[in-house]
């Protein structure tokens, strides 16, 4: 099937709403192998799919700042107050 | 196969379980043990949700006073952590709400249906082809995290706790109380904003460096 009208095919749309829960293999392998065979032969799906897997490995792999030494010594008051 | 964006979440539990249950025995000295333990990832917890460092750093002490009030009582059904993300994230919600801010705007499926000329555009973008840890530079991170402070707040919690930390659905579910379902849509949606800024950041203001 030829999607030229992408944003109104009902298939593109259905799939749409899961392609987290694909990213996330949360969806049963029937579901998947229909995400698959749909991706293949549909571009902007396989775009959308891809751009958001994407999206969500960036947030996986954003670096933590370290602790201020204000903060740390703070928390070290505190605690020192809470357990005496 | 797709592959999953999870990071492990269980290697510290069963070293937390035996710290816990000696601070709940007695042993209040360690408690400065199990703080320095999570204080770094508090705090870049408390970062993204909060809009400023000293914020922050107010969620971090608050959170740590409570569990340390709360400890006795917990009887670790849910892991350590987890129970620690629950009053974390509660000092947000509730810290938001004194502030009497406006209500959460929603996000709806329709503002991200695919159908952009760039979307229909017959080619997977060029940044989803380059490995992450090459793609992620300073700036990026920069982008990708101002981007997450403007996520309205009930799916900007759902993404840090999902994506950015972690957890797993149901992890998520219950440390909001919330249902699974409700976890996936919104974090469905936030992807789709996070998404749409960075698309624009690729398509508009981005250099790819020479590979
Ligand atoms: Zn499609």
């Amino acid at each position: 099937m030829i999607t030229t009208t992408h944003p109104h095919n009902a298939r593109c749309l259905d799939l749409f709403k899961k392609l987290s829960e694909y990213i996330d293999q949360e969806l049963d392998a029937a579901t998947c192998r229909q995400i698959e065979q749909h991706v293949k032969n549909c571009p902007p799906c396989q775009a959308c799919l891809e751009t958001l897997k994407t999206t969500a490995g960036l947030c996986h792999r954003i670096e933590e700042a370290p602790v201020p030494t204000g903060l740390s010594d703070r928390l070290k008051k505190m605690i020192n107050e809470l357990t005496v | 196969m797709p592959t999953s964006p999870r990071k492990s979440s269980t290697k510290n539990n069963s070293n937390d379980t035996e710290l816990v249950q000696a601070i709940q025995s007695g042993r209040i000295d360690l408690y400065q043990e199990l703080v320095s333990r999570y204080e770094r990832k508090l705090y870049n917890f408390g970062l993204r949700m909060c809009r400023n460092a000293s914020d922050a750093e107010d969620l971090v002490q608050d959170t740590f006073l409570n569990v340390f009030k709360y400890l006795k009582g917990f009887r670790h059904e849910a892991k350590f952590k987890n129970w620690l993300y629950k009053i974390a994230a509660s000092a947000c919600i509730k810290k938001r709400r004194r502030l009497k801010y406006a209500p959460d705007q929603t996000l709806s499926l329709e503002d991200f249906l695919p159908g952009d000329e760039a979307e229909v555009a017959r080619e997977i973008p060029r940044w989803t082809t380059i490995p992450l840890d090459q793609l992620l530079n300073e700036e990026l991170a920069e982008v990708l995290s101002d981007t997450i402070h403007t996520l309205p707040e009930k799916y900007r919690i759902v993404a840090i706790l999902r994506d950015v930390e972690g957890f797993s659905t149901a992890e998520t579910a219950k440390i909001l109380d919330i249902t699974p379902a409700n976890v996936k849509v919104r974090l469905h949606r936030a992807r789709l904003f996070l998404r749409d800024k960075l698309k624009n950041y690729f398509e508009h203001d981005h250099n790819y460096p020479s590979t």
